[in-house]
């Protein structure tokens, strides 16, 4: 009957937005709203989809699940129009169609959260969320309605963003909520995200799962890329799995376990739990004291009077949530940013004042927050960044000159034994390398480095559960081999797994030192929100459950 | 005996055919040629130039069509005349034109190296032509003040003479570099006003109430040449060579500058350095490099560059130097660097090639007497500005390679399979880039003429 009508709809009326309707009323037989059959991609030297075949229902959220490399991107970016595919059809409720650029995947009413953000960095978030879908009326912009919609949406699905302010001046996290507003203002029905938890705060990806699920529930279909094993068993209702290119199966989510998923992805079975022993502190290696660092966009300071000790032999982990004045206390310790007050020391020597070559060349390694603005030059290969701060020593250079085969050998030597993978080796340009890859060259980088100090700031971000063991191991190796570890993570796991001592960061002050193995996640939690402090930061909060563990390390 | 020559053209036919078509299970040498960026490059700019002209063509149709004076015949033999370039007229003038477009080409080729240096170091050196009159002032002082009259003291003098030209820009360019890295004052900005405090320097020194310069016996508001006092570049014969032509040693003077900016910028740890710092001003920072000093010295050797362009040009005893408009016109050269080096993509050797092809168009619109130099001028400017498309076609050409390489691949690999199946090996897995070099190089190495592959090298795969 429906069918009928249908036809006849479509003989008298043959307005494009009508037969759009008509699609999407037939949309609801077919049993697919997005169905990719048989898709292969090759890129020079490597095969980043062969043969291919998702299939993602009306109203599931489907998860994609695969390692670094394994061409998740590269098949998204396919579905968005932004490759075209060598081989393989792309069907939408059941039709074949041609998607050529991303346009066509918003006509059809796809939007995508990619895991590098496209925002403008001089426009406001709400010129961001609105580009490209601006209400006007005679070519002025209707920015009220607009911001009122955005204000909606972002109240209902708690994406808390400052809409008047400009991208380059908000946190990772705040852009990535914006990216989202993004695609819900657009009221896309097929929704992809691309790693979009490696930046949130546990509250914040519980609050997405919510999102994620209610979104689901309206009937729109969310396509989750990840490779976090606990949010695929939390929201997704199906995962198919990639390996390599090549398509390794779908299960039922709710049939499944935590280890047969990891075991699909990496082909082997996984450690979740970090293997290590019990840390034997040595001396003092690192020290800050009363360190305060100016804010960039606002009057109050971004690191306010924080001290900290790091010892040989041990991962001191600070923990907090994204934009609490972890990166200005990072950058203020490694040179990058001025500092107002205080004083650092390493080994006993003052380098408050030193140049970052300074400290660069006596003990310090750094594994940056931001991996294309401070970690690499993507215009160079892979073997020019792996010199990165090497480049003028004796083995690389002779007399001004460089001397290309010992960088070449040295390269070869670290993406070996880390397993980075491109396309053409050591010349890879490094823009054309896949995120994960990328973060591997600059940990081998850093970590193969001679160093005292590693100060390694989200060292997993963005890594898949083998990398993620990989980069573990050779931390506790780093450690265990004498070296001091600062580490600064957004993500509970590792900040338990990894750390031997957590120090809580909170609105640019350390607000309770915790050791990982009395706490758990929870009252961690709560130190992250600012909810707690412990006894030397506020007298107050005396009467706490957890014990305050400087005492013990004195 | 005949056997003998069908099977040697049989195998020139190979050796011909491997050029196009997979042999040997080899991709075409033409493609492993084409994958070199440099090939890219150069094809893109070809591109470019090819594009430029047409519409250049295109553009003297309109205007024959749209003038009584002018036929379209004018506007096919027009092309040809802008295209001959120096090599029309009767041979003596041939020699002479070409002659003076590598002369002239010479400044163009400083500038170019010096806005080429600047953009890899991520600044835009629009100060050229203020570095440039700074070096001509330098250099004049020195090479008009001192009456030589030839001979060894002669050389050394118009040496000095280059020298304290090159240490004036040098200085000149520190200027905006100094701004830029100190203050963060943009160098554009900067340069602009460099530029004209330049040009009216130039005109109080020169001007005669100063007596700085020697200008007795020049024309009014020119100064006299360095021919007057000695001290003008060694032509080493090249001018009667060629027929009375302004050609000296400056050319190779050039090409050495060129050389050696393409050493430092692609095999030094300072040029990486210059060239972190331009892609990426944050990592550089992060890698501890000194971005400040390497803003300044690259600004400083650009600034050094373009004025040693404007020393070799005027230093030539047949340039006379009109200080009387300086005040009022910046040097054309200082500013036509910029199109040399975008047509050149900044690549230090490409700009001598991009300098005498843009002198080229210039000598063959000096000739276009049916229309006039003017309408030259207009299409060089179309072909500097389809220059700015070659990253395009850059792309364009790298999307083509790829996938003319897929389609090679997928016919090796199918020779492979095949040929796998025969020596019951497994097949060789092309999933992994390692594995796939390996794959070819393998292949590669069994230049027996026939299809097979070598078992034991199979084995090891």
């Amino acid at each position: 009957m429906k069918k009928v009508k249908n036809n006849l709809k479509a003989d008298l009326q043959t307005d494009e937005t009508e037969i759009f309707e008509e699609d999407r009323n037939n949309a609801e037989e077919a049993p697919y709203v997005v169905e990719m059959r048989n898709i292969t991609k090759i890129f020079p030297g490597i095969i980043a989809n062969d043969n291919i075949t998702l299939q993602l229902k009306r109203g599931e959220i489907h998860a994609l699940l695969g390692e670094n490399g394994a061409g998740k991107s590269t098949l998204m970016s396919v579905l968005f129009g932004l490759y075209q595919p060598d081989g393989g059809e792309i069907f939408f409720n059941g039709k074949p169609v041609k998607i050529d650029s991303p346009n066509d995947a918003t006509a059809l009413g796809i939007g995508m959260v990619h895991q590098h953000f496209k925002l403008i960095e001089c426009f406001t978030v709400l010129e961001n969320i609105i580009l490209g879908a601006e209400d006007h009326k005679f070519d002025i912009l209707l920015k009220n309605d607009a911001k009122n919609k955005v204000r909606e949406l972002s109240e209902k699905y708690g994406l808390h963003v400052d809409l008047n302010a400009s991208i380059d001046e908000i946190t990772v996290g705040m852009q990535q909520r914006t990216e989202i507003l993004k695609m819900l203002y657009r009221d896309n029905d097929v929704l992809i995200f691309d790693e979009p938890t490696a930046v949130l705060t546990p509250q914040e990806i519980d609050e997405l799962m919510e999102i994620m699920r209610n979104l689901s529930k309206e009937g729109k279909s969310i396509l989750f890329i990840t490779h976090k094993l606990n949010e695929i068993m939390a929201v997704a209702d199906r995962c198919s799995v990639l390996r390599k290119g090549k398509y390794i199966g779908t299960v039922n989510v709710a049939d499944t376990t935590k280890e047969v998923l990891s075991n699909m992805m990496v082909g082997r079975d996984v450690k979740f739990a970090v293997d290590k022993d019990e840390a034997k502190p040595a001396d003092v290696l690192f020290k800050v004291e009363n360190l305060t660092v100016a804010g960039k966009s606002h009057k109050k300071d971004a690191v306010r009077d924080v001290s900290l000790e790091v010892r040989a032999g041990e991962i001191v982990c600070v923990a907090g949530i994204d934009g609490n004045g972890q990166t200005e206390f990072v950058q203020a310790i490694t040179g990058l940013e001025k500092i107002k007050s205080g004083k650092v020391e390493l080994l006993g020597e003052d380098i408050t004042h030193k140049s970052i070559r300074y400290r660069n060349t006596h003990g310090i390694s750094h594994i940056p927050e931001d991996r294309h603005k401070h970690g690499l030059v993507l215009d160079y290969s892979l073997e020019q960044n792996m010199v990165l701060q090497r480049y003028f020593e004796p083995e690389f250079q002779k007399g001004g000159f460089i001397k290309f085969k010992p960088i070449r050998d040295y390269s070869d030597k670290l993406t070996a034994k880390y397993d980075v993978r491109s396309g053409q080796g050591a010349q890879t340009v490094a823009r054309s390398m896949s995120g994960g890859n990328q973060q591997k060259a600059i940990v081998a980088r850093e970590i193969e480095r001679e160093h005292k100090l590693l100060i390694a700031f989200q060292p997993t971000r963005g890594l898949d559960v083998g990398a993620i063991e990989f980069i573990h191991e050779q931390i506790v190796a780093d450690r265990d081999s004498g070296a001091g570890v600062l580490l600064v993570s957004l993500e509970l796991d590792e900040v338990m797994n990894l750390s031997d001592r957590i120090l809580v960061m909170y609105e640019g002050e350390i607000v309770g030192e915790l050791d990982p193995k009395k706490i758990t996640v929870q009252e961690l939690g709560l130190y992250m929100a600012g909810a707690k402090r412990s006894g030397q930061a506020a007298q107050q909060t005396s009467e706490e459950t957890f014990k305050n563990q400087e005492a013990d390390d004195e | 005996m005949n056997k003998q020559s069908k099977e040697k053209k049989n195998k020139v036919g190979e050796w011909f055919k491997s050029f196009f078509v997979v042999t040997n299970d080899k991709e075409p040498k033409l493609l492993t040629f084409y994958k070199k960026n440099g090939t890219k490059t150069v094809i893109a700019s070809l591109i470019s130039i090819a594009a430029g002209l047409v519409v250049g063509f295109i553009l003297m149709l309109i205007i024959a069509a749209a003038s009584e004076d002018i036929t379209v015949a004018d506007a096919f033999s027009g092309l040809g005349v802008l295209l001959a370039g120096p090599f029309t007229g009767t041979s003596k003038y041939v020699l002479t034109n070409f002659g003076d477009m590598i002369f002239y080409a010479v400044p163009l080729i400083m500038c170019g190296l010096s806005v080429a240096i600047a953009f890899k170091t991520g600044l835009f050196n629009i100060g050229a032509p203020g570095q440039f009159l700074m070096g001509t002032m330098g250099s004049l002082i020195v090479a008009l003040n001192i009456n030589t009259g030839g001979g060894a003291a002669g050389f050394f003098v118009w040496l000095l003479a280059l020298l304290v030209g090159a240490a004036l820009g040098f200085i000149w360019g520190t200027i905006p570099g100094l701004f830029k890295a100190i203050f963060g004052v943009n160098e554009v900005i900067v340069c602009i006003m460099t530029n004209w405090i330049a040009a009216n320097v130039v005109t109080w020194v020169f001007s005669s109430m100063n007596n700085l310069v020697n200008t007795g016996g020049g024309k009014s508001n020119y100064l006299i040449t360095t021919a007057v006092t000695g001290n003008g570049t060694p032509d080493l014969g090249l001018g009667k060579l060629f027929n009375g032509s302004y050609i000296d040693i400056s050319i190779f003077i050039a090409i050495i500058f060129a050389v050696v900016i393409f050493i430092i910028l692609n095999k030094t740890t300072f040029g990486y350095e210059l060239k972190a710092c331009g892609s990426n001003k944050f990592a550089a920072k992060y890698a501890g490099m000194n971005e400040k000093r390497n803003i300044i010295l690259s600004m400083a050797i650009a600034g050094g560059l373009a004025a040693i362009g404007g020393s070799l040009y005027y230093l030539n005893p047949g340039i006379e130097f009109n200080f009387g408009t300086a005040y009022m016109t910046l040097p054309a050269y200082g500013f036509n660097g910029i199109p040399v080096a975008l047509l050149a993509n900044s690549n230090p050797i490409g700009v001598i090639f991009s300098g005498v092809f843009i002198r080229y168009l210039a000598k063959g619109g000096d000739n276009l007497v049916t229309y006039n130099r003017y309408v030259a001028d207009i299409i060089i400017a179309v072909i500097i500005y389809f220059a700015g498309f070659s990253r395009l076609i850059i792309e364009l050409l790298t999307k083509r390679q790829r996938k003319m390489t897929e389609k090679a691949n997928l016919k090796i690999a199918a020779r492979t399979a095949a040929n796998d199946d025969v020596s019951k090996e497994s097949t060789v897995e092309t999933e992994t880039p390692q594995n796939e070099a390996a794959a070819l190089s393998d292949v590669g190495e069994t230049s027996d003429g026939s299809f097979g592959i070598d078992n034991t090298k199979d084995k090891e795969v």
